[in-house]
This record gives structure tokens, sequence and C-alpha cells, in this order.
């Protein structure tokens, strides 16, 4: 794996440092709240599954970790940074160098091959095109889908899609991946297939937000499970994982 | 039905930026083609317009008040073939003392008429009132055509045949019936001899039934009674040429903005369609039957356009007079301004056409979604793709350019037929730019060739004192030398008139003459030389055309009992065809008791124009000078008009491409929220949406200057041919590389502006919602 953000401290064998901290998060929706009020720590190396009924609040959670929205009260710092302090620019920095996010239904741009989507994300902060691509040729490699680096998403399977998707959010070595269901437009297979690369990620040191709703996604991947209800924390629990 | 209207309400309510640009577009679109069609209406046979408008008098005749009976002559105005009359007025030819407006101290024609209605010659009074007292008269002015403050017309105290009158109205008469009008009773006063009555025929189309009615007139009445008669064909044919020079390049104006209109119309109409795709599946899904799905869309986008169509007809109706009056302000011929109005053809053409291109633009995708079926529907909602798209797409990736703007290079290609209608839009409007910005230049040339280049600025004539006004103290000789010696002074011209013919024509000619400089000449001449000795003359293009002579033929000009052979040197840039340019021993040999009738004065620069003249008048009071007029109509109006034209089809251009990258960008925002979330900032995003349209601003540019150019080299010698006039090539070639530059540059500057507002909103979307749904 060429990720080097293989985390220092725990190789040290000291505490892991803390990734994401959330104080008493809140968000409304006009009326409607959809965070009540989460508070949340996140350490290096961990992978941390959120589960819950749906339109308790998820998404919403992962949002106020990448800074994709802003909480109506409370504090989110993320790799020691306050997000609440920054603005729509200073966000899109903090996001380019520290969160790299897989989505659900992929989020690919349509008319770029897999690899020139993978390079986006590097090319974004200035890297040129050739030592972009040529990173993104790595990745694909690892992430076992080199062969199908010229082709376009629109004849790409839905695991494929989302091979390329996590390989783009690593492309900038984040110190967070987030994932909101990043299994649930994928069939059974193709979906064992994304959970085994965010296990092995997670193995050599990648801390690991996801947002999921198949408890064996969940039991697979992450050592530590928080259940939201209604936009609280209703439980956490540690596993031991299954794989 | 229901279902249908509230449908087609909650998708209104729900796109109020789309609902907003589609009425805004069509409401500017409208606004232009009013004005354009307008200005075209009117400057295309304003004679025939204005002559409509006043019931003009196809016929004028003056009857010898001493010749005729009286009865005999009210009796014409029943016979048989007379359609309408007027009269009879009594008519005078008495002397004005001073000017008023276009009238010269001298002989003026003054019919005594009750008031300016009637069945003919319904003659307009723009200014003040009717002369219905005693010591009133009204003076005929083209409408607009007056002073302010103290040297105003209106109000002001004249004399015409020693009788004292107080100028109370000025009116115009397409007819041209008469100089001044006073009441019935005034008249007498005048000393009237003939008796003036205004006609209209049952048949009078062409010269021969013209002919035929005034034979009949003439035969009504006792011989020698019809002293003289005025046909309208003869007063049409000699105004015609001036409002035709304007009529190519408002053919240009007008067929740019109706493109230019229907273009962004149809792509804003089309555009909104297309990208309500997937809300048609949803629609579908819903249990919507395809002819009601067609209706919601056709109700969505045709309430907006109704109402910026409504609008824009309104305010173009009303923008459209006081442009117009201001456009023509100006240009000779009072029938141009008498012949503005709303013509019903043009708001008809607005208000029917305008709708129905919203219809078929909207008509054409629906029917298209219509076909669809709910789930293909729903998936064409995101952006399409396409082979060659991806390949330039894959090309701009490995450039070097920042990603944000390969990527916007790469947008256009996703939605081609989209981007081509934009893309149109912009060559047209580069096109407009171009084409206004060549015109301006060659009138603003032609307008500084007109004025002498500055060779001259004071005029100064001699009191007659046939007219009433003092004369002046010195002799011809003395006076030209009195002026030079005038502190400030540099150079003087004395210039005169003399009539003359041409050998083997009847009709006659003028001979403008010049002792002293003839720079004024000289800034003039296009071909040729200007005269520099005896034997020479310099000719307008008029005077060329109609005589059939050429640059280097030798002619002979006569006078009673004299001869004098003479070579043409030049041609002017324009002039009355009537009239050449000799030096003043050419004219002394023909005309051997010439006396100078006006100076021109050329100034050393910082010399006070009204010190000079007040210098003038002391030295001798019979010399009347004034500064030079410096306005050029026929500019001004060229300029003025395409000015406005091309700031509202700018802005029609501007509110396409505005409309295109809201399209794009709602098309588009799962795209911009990954794009976000893979850390792309606001401002990437802004320069992202304004480097796509930029590419097709450039492209504009590239094509549409060419246009724009050779739009410029056609219409304008069509201009000059229409109004007499003889461009020559550094009036035609007004390109230079900088100027060309910046206008290249004009296309990226409107699509920039245009994308501007909605990249920045696209850049502040908050995105988090899409990405995670759908
Ligand atoms: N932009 C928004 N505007 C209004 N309400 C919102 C918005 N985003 C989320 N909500 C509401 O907030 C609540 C939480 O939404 P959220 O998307 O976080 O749920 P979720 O747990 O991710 O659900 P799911 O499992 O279905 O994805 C829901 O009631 C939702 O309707
Ligand atoms: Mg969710």
């Amino acid at each position: 794996m060429t990720s080097r953000s293989v985390n220092e401290a725990a190789a040290n064998g000291a505490t892991p440092k803390v990734v994401v901290r959330l104080e008493e998060v809140r968000k409304e929706f006009g009326e409607a709240e959809a965070l009540a009020g989460v508070s949340l720590e996140i350490r290096a190396g961990e992978a941390v599954a959120v589960m819950g009924p749906s339109g308790c609040g998820k998404s919403t959670l992962l949002n106020m970790v990448a800074g994709l929205d802003r909480p109506s009260s409370g504090r989110v710092v993320v790799h020691g940074e306050d997000l609440t302090g920054l603005n729509e620019t200073g966000l899109a920095l903090f996001r380019r160098r520290r969160i790299g996010m897989v989505f659900q239904f992929f989020n690919l741009l349509d008319d770029l091959s897999a690899l020139d989507n993978v390079a986006l994300a590097a090319q974004l902060t200035g890297t040129p095109a050739r030592q972009a691509r040529r990173r993104a040729q790595e990745l694909l490699d690892e992430l076992g889908i080199a062969d199908r680096r010229n082709a376009y998403p629109a004849v790409l399977s839905g695991g494929e899609r989302q091979r390329v998707a996590v390989a783009r959010a690593l492309m900038n070595r984040p110190a967070l991946l987030l994932a909101d269901e990043p299994t649930g437009a994928l069939d059974s297979h193709a979906g064992e297939q994304v959970m085994d690369l965010l296990l092995d990620l997670n193995q050599i040191g990648q801390t690991l937000l996801l947002v999921t709703h198949d408890p064996r996604l969940a039991t697979r991947c992450a050592n530590r499970v928080v259940d939201l209800a209604d936009g609280r924390v209703a439980g956490e629990r540690s596993l031991e994982r299954a794989g | 039905m229901r279902a249908v209207w509230q449908a087609a309400r909650a998708a209104v309510r729900r796109r109020r930026l789309q609902t907003l640009v589609i009425a805004l577009v069509v409401l500017v679109s409208t606004m232009t083609i009013v004005v354009a069609l307008g200005l075209l209406d009117a400057a295309t046979a304003p004679f025939e317009r204005a002559f409509a408008r006043q019931q003009g008098a196809q016929v004028t005749a003056t009857f010898d008040a001493a010749k005729t009976r009286p009865g005999q002559l009210a009796d014409t105005t029943r016979m048989p073939g007379v359609a309408a009359a007027a009269g009879p007025f009594d008519q005078a030819v008495a002397t004005l003392d001073q000017p008023v407006t276009v009238h010269d101290p001298g002989p003026v024609t003054v019919v005594g008429r009750a008031d300016p209605a009637g069945p003919v010659d319904r003659v307009n009074l723009w200014s003040g009132h009717w002369a219905t007292g005693p010591g009133e008269v009204v003076f005929s002015s083209p409408p607009g055509l007056d002073h302010d403050g103290p040297h105003a017309a209106l109000g002001s105290r004249v004399t015409v045949g020693g009788v004292p009158l107080t100028v109370v109205g000025l009116a115009s008469s397409v007819s041209q019936s008469a100089d001044a009008w006073v009441s019935p009773s005034q008249i007498t006063a005048l000393h009237p001899t003939s008796v003036q009555l205004l006609y209209r025929f049952a048949h009078a189309d062409g010269d021969a039934e013209i002919r035929a009615d005034t034979a009949a007139l003439r035969a009504a009445v006792p011989g020698g009674a019809l002293t003289a008669t005025q046909s309208y064909l003869d007063l049409e044919r000699a105004v015609e040429h001036v409002p035709s020079a304007f009529v190519p390049f408002l053919m240009v104006f007008g067929i740019l903005g109706l493109l230019v209109s229907a273009l962004i119309v149809g792509n804003v109409v089309s555009g909104a369609v297309v990208s309500g795709f997937r809300h048609i599946g949803v629609l579908k899904a819903l249990g919507f039957t395809p002819n009601q799905v067609v209706a919601i869309y056709l109700l969505m986008v045709s309430v907006p356009a109704v109402v910026g169509c409504l609008l824009g007809t309104a305010l173009g109706d009303l923008a459209e007079q006081p442009l117009l009056q201001q456009i023509f302000h100006g240009v000779d011929g009072a029938f141009l301004a008498d012949s503005l109005g709303l013509s019903a053809w043009v708001n008809i053409v607005a208000l029917l056409g305008m709708p129905l291109l919203v219809v078929l633009a909207a008509l054409l995708p629906s029917l298209r979604a219509r076909g669809l079926s709910a789930a293909r529907a729903i998936s064409a909602g995101s952006a399409p793709r396409g082979g060659r798209a991806l390949g330039i797409q894959r090309r701009l990736s490995a450039t070097r350019l920042p990603r944000s703007v390969s990527l916007g290079l790469g947008l256009p290609f996703a939605r081609p037929g989209r981007s081509a209608l934009t893309l149109a839009a912009v060559v047209l409007g580069v096109a407009t730019v171009t084409f206004a910005n060549g015109l301006a230049a060659t009138m603003t040339a032609y307008g500084n060739a007109e004025e002498g280049n500055g060779s001259y600025q004071v005029e100064v004539d001699t009191g007659r004192a046939e007219f009433g006004m003092t004369p002046p103290t010195h002799t011809d000789p003395q006076i030209q030398s009195l002026l030079g010696s005038l502190p400030g002074a540099v150079q003087v011209t004395a210039t005169t008139y003399a009539p003359a013919r041409l050998a083997g024509h009847a009709k006659g000619l003028n001979l403008r003459a010049y002792r002293g400089s003839s720079a004024d000449v000289g800034a003039l001449v296009v071909q040729g030389r200007s005269f520099h000795g005896p034997g020479e003359i310099v000719a307008p293009p008029g005077f060329l055309e109609e005589w059939g002579v050429s640059l280097g033929d030798r002619l002979t000009l006569q006078t009673a009992g004299r001869q004098e052979p003479v070579t043409v040197v030049g041609e002017t840039l324009s002039g009355d065809p009537d009239y050449v340019f000799t030096d003043w021993s050419t004219a002394l040999a023909v005309s051997p008791t010439l006396t100078g009738r006006q100076y021109l004065v050329r100034l050393a620069s910082g010399t006070d124009v009204g010190a000079y003249g007040r210098a003038v008048r002391a030295a001798d009071p019979g010399l009347r000078p004034s500064a030079k007029v410096t306005v050029n109509a026929g500019a001004t109006t060229a300029i003025a008009s395409s000015t406005i034209l091309t700031l509202l089809l700018g802005a029609v251009a501007a509110l396409g491409v505005f409309n295109t990258v809201v399209l794009n960008a709602r098309e588009r925002r799962r795209d911009l929220g990954m794009l976000k979330s893979i850390g792309m900032t606001p401002r990437q995003v802004t320069v992202m949406m304004v480097a796509s349209m930029g590419a097709l601003g450039l492209a504009g540019g590239l094509l549409g200057v060419p246009l724009g150019v050779l739009a410029h080299a056609l219409v304008v010698p069509i201009t000059g041919r229409a109004g007499g006039i003889a461009f020559p090539a550094p009036m035609v070639e007004v390109w230079h590389p900088g100027a060309i530059a910046l206008l290249l540059l004009s296309g990226v500057v409107l699509a920039t502006l245009g994308a501007l507002i909605p990249s920045r909103a696209a850049a502040r979307l908050t995105i988090a919602q899409v990405l995670h749904n759908e």
C-alpha cells in the first residue's frame, strides 16, 4: 500500500491521536432536527461504522465531518482543525488535504476515463497531469482495476466504479476516509470486494468513518459501531472484526 | 386538466430562476425585435408613410387670383376624379427679414389657413398653437428643429412683407404646401395675389395619371389661371435618397436582432425542457399521460414567455418613439420625423411570432420526452456523453492548464446542441458589435471630412438690403482683408454662388467659387485632386452620376453670352448634385459681376469664437458671423441607432450565456457536489464555469469578427450608393489591429459577463444533499 499515512503514533505504541472530535453537534433543517447534540471521537487508525434507521441523521453527520455542511451549533474538529472557523475556501482546502469521500452512487464524472477521474483529485491541487496520472495508475493497480483505467464510468460495473471512487478518495493521502453506504448500490459479490478493500485499507492504518445500514459491512470492516437514533447517539459498541 | 395546471404551477414555482430567465430573455428579445423592425419600418419609404399619415396633397395647385371668378375654384374640388380637396386658401409671396429655423431671410410663401387639419394636408403642428389671431404666424420646420433659449424661433418677432408678426407655432407639411401660415383675415395684409388648392385624386399613381389630373384642373379654369402645380411624386423623388441611405444598415441590425433573439429564445426554452427530462420521468411514473406531460411543459414555459412577450412589446413601443425621434433628429426633411409612429405590423409580428417561436422551441424536445419511457427519461436527466466529447476531455485532462480551466473547457462538448446555439448567439453578438464599430468609425470619418477637418471655424454672411437687413459698409475685397486683420484670424476665404449651364443641357447648375484657401473643398476630395487654378472644377458623386461625367472630362460652362471650358479634376465625398466647386477666376469668367457672399474664417487654435464674432460685428454691423455647425446629422443618427441596437443585442446574447450556465450548473449539480467534496474551492468552481463559456466567447470572437467585417464591407458601399456618398477606401478600411484585437475579446467579455453571476451562484450552491441521494 502506498498510503504512507499509516499512523506513526499507532506504530510507536502510544495512544493514537484524535482525528475527529464532535462536540454537541446540532443540525436543524427549519423545524426538523437532523442532529440533536452528537458528541463523538475517532482516533487515528480506527474504523468506525455509524448505523441507524433511515432518516436518523447518518449522512448529515458525515457531511459535518467532511465540512460539506455546517452545524447549527456545536464544534467539529478534524485533524486539529476547527471546521466551524473555516470559510468555504478554507473548507475546500481542508477537504482536499484531509478527507477522502466515497458515496453510495459513486459520483464519477461521466466524461472522464477511470484514470482521469482518479487523477482529478490531485490535479485540482495543482499537481501536473503526468504526475497525477502516474499516481492514479499506481492506485488503480493496487485496487486491482488497472486494466480498466481507460474505460468510462458508463461501461464499468458497479463494483469497479466504487473501486475507482475509492482510488480517487485516496489520491491525496487523506487522514480520514469517509464512506456513505459504499456497498448500498452494489450486489453482494461486488459489495464484498469493496468491504475487503476498506478492511485492507484500515489494516494498513487508514482511519475510516463508514455510514451503513448493513450489519455485515459494519462487523466486517469496523472495530467500533456508533448507533444513531433520532439524531442522537443511542449506543456504542466495540467489535472484534470478523474479517 | 386540473392536475396538469397544478403540476405546471408547481414546476414553475420550483424553477423560479429559470422562469425568470425565460421571461427576461423573451422580454429583451421582443423589445429588440420591436425596436429593430420599428427602425427599419420608419426608414423604409418614410415619405409614403408620412404622406399617408398627413393625407398629403397629391397636387398642390396655385391659381392666379385675378384670372378666376369667385366660386370657380371651389367648383374644381367637386370635379369627378377629385377624391378630396382643401382650399381655396389665399397665398402671398413676401419677404422675411430674419432667419427662422430652416428659412433664410428672403422671399417666403405664406398661406392663409384657418386650421392645420382638414381633408388634405393635415399639417403636423408640433410646437405652439395655430395662427388664428391678428399678428400671428406659424412657420414650417422639421419636427424638433428649434433652438432653446433666446434664439428660439417660437415666440420670436419677425416681419413678413413689412408686417410685424409673432411666431406662435412651428409645423411641418409633407406636401411642403407653404413656408408659413397665417389666419385667413391676416393674409389680406400681405396682399395675396394667388390662391392655393390642395387635391387628392381617385387616380394618382404615377406621373401619367398626375399629368391627366392636372390637365383636367387646367381645363376647368380660364386659360392661364393655373400658374403652378406641384406633384407629390416630384417631392418624393427629391427627398427619397436621404433616408434610404439608412435602410441597408438598419436591415443588417434588423436581421441580426431577429436571428439572435430567435436563437436565444429557442435555446432557453428548449433547454428548460431538456433539463426537465428527469422531472418528466417522475411525472410519468406518477401516472401522467404523455400528452399531459407535454401540456405541463408547454404551460411551464409559455406562461413566462407570454408575460415577457407582452411586456417586451409594450416596452419596445414605449422606447421606440423617443428613440426614433432621437435617432432621426436633424436628418434632412421633415417627412422622416413625421413618418415615425408605432406600426401595427411590427407589434403583430412580435406578439404572434414570439409565442409561436416559444411553443415550437418547447414542443420539439417535449415531443422527444413524450416518447421516452419513464426510466429512460429519468436517466436522461444527467448530461449525456458522446464519443468526440470524451476524446476532447482526455486531451484537456493532459494539458498544463489548471484543472478547473481544462474541466471548464470540456463542458461545452457535453451538450453540443446547446453549446452550438449559445455559440451562434455569441457569434452574432460579436458580429453586431464589430459591424456597429465599423459603421461608427466610417460615419465619424465621414462626418469629419464633411466638416472640412476644422479648416474653418466661423462663417460670416453679409446683410442684404433687399431682405431688409443692414448691408455691410465695406466692399467685398475690403471685407476679406478686414476679417483677416481681426485678432485670431489665420486665413479668410471668400465664397460665392453663380448659376451656369452646361453646354448641351437644359438643366442649370451652380458654381460654388472660392477666393483664398480651398482647404474646405480639399478635405472633401476623395478621387483626383482639388482645383488648383482656372478652368478646373471638382464635383460631387451625385453630379457625376446624374450628368454622366467622369474625372478628366472636359465640359463647357455657359451663361448668357459667355462660355468657359473646364476640366473635372476631382470628386468629392458627397454633396448636392447640382453644385460644383471652382476657383474664383473660373466663376468670374462666366459671371463677371460676382462678389463674395460668405467668408470662411480659420482661427488660430485657442481663439474664442464668440469674441471674434463680436469683433466682426463691431467692425461692420452689416456682417453676420456665426460659428460653424459641428453636428453631423447622418453620422449621429447612424452611431446612435447602432449603439442602441448593439446594447440590446449584447444584452440578449449575454442572457443566453447566463441561461446556458444556469442549465449546465443545474444538470451537473451532482458533479459539482462531487468536485467540491474532493476539494474544489468556490473560486475554482467559478473559474470552471466561466471558462466553459469563455471558450465559446473566444470562438465567438474568432467567427463573429470576420462576419462583422464582411457585413460592414458589404453594407457601407450600398449605403453610400443609396445616399449619394462616395466613401473612399480609408473610410471603408477602418480596421486597426488594436481594434480588431479588442473586438476579438468582446466575445470573451460578453460570455464572461453572462456567465459570471450564475457561475458564482454555482460555486455557492450547497451540494451536501445531492451527493447522497438521487
Ligand atoms: N438539506 C436538507 N433539508 C431538509 N431536511 C434535511 C436535509 N438533509 C437532511 N434532512 C433531514 O434530516 C434528517 C436526517 O437526514 P439524513 O440524510 O442525515 O438521514 P440518513 O440517516 O442519512 O438516512 P438514510 O439512511 O435514508 O440515508 C431527515 O429527516 C432528512 O429529511
Ligand atoms: Mg443517508
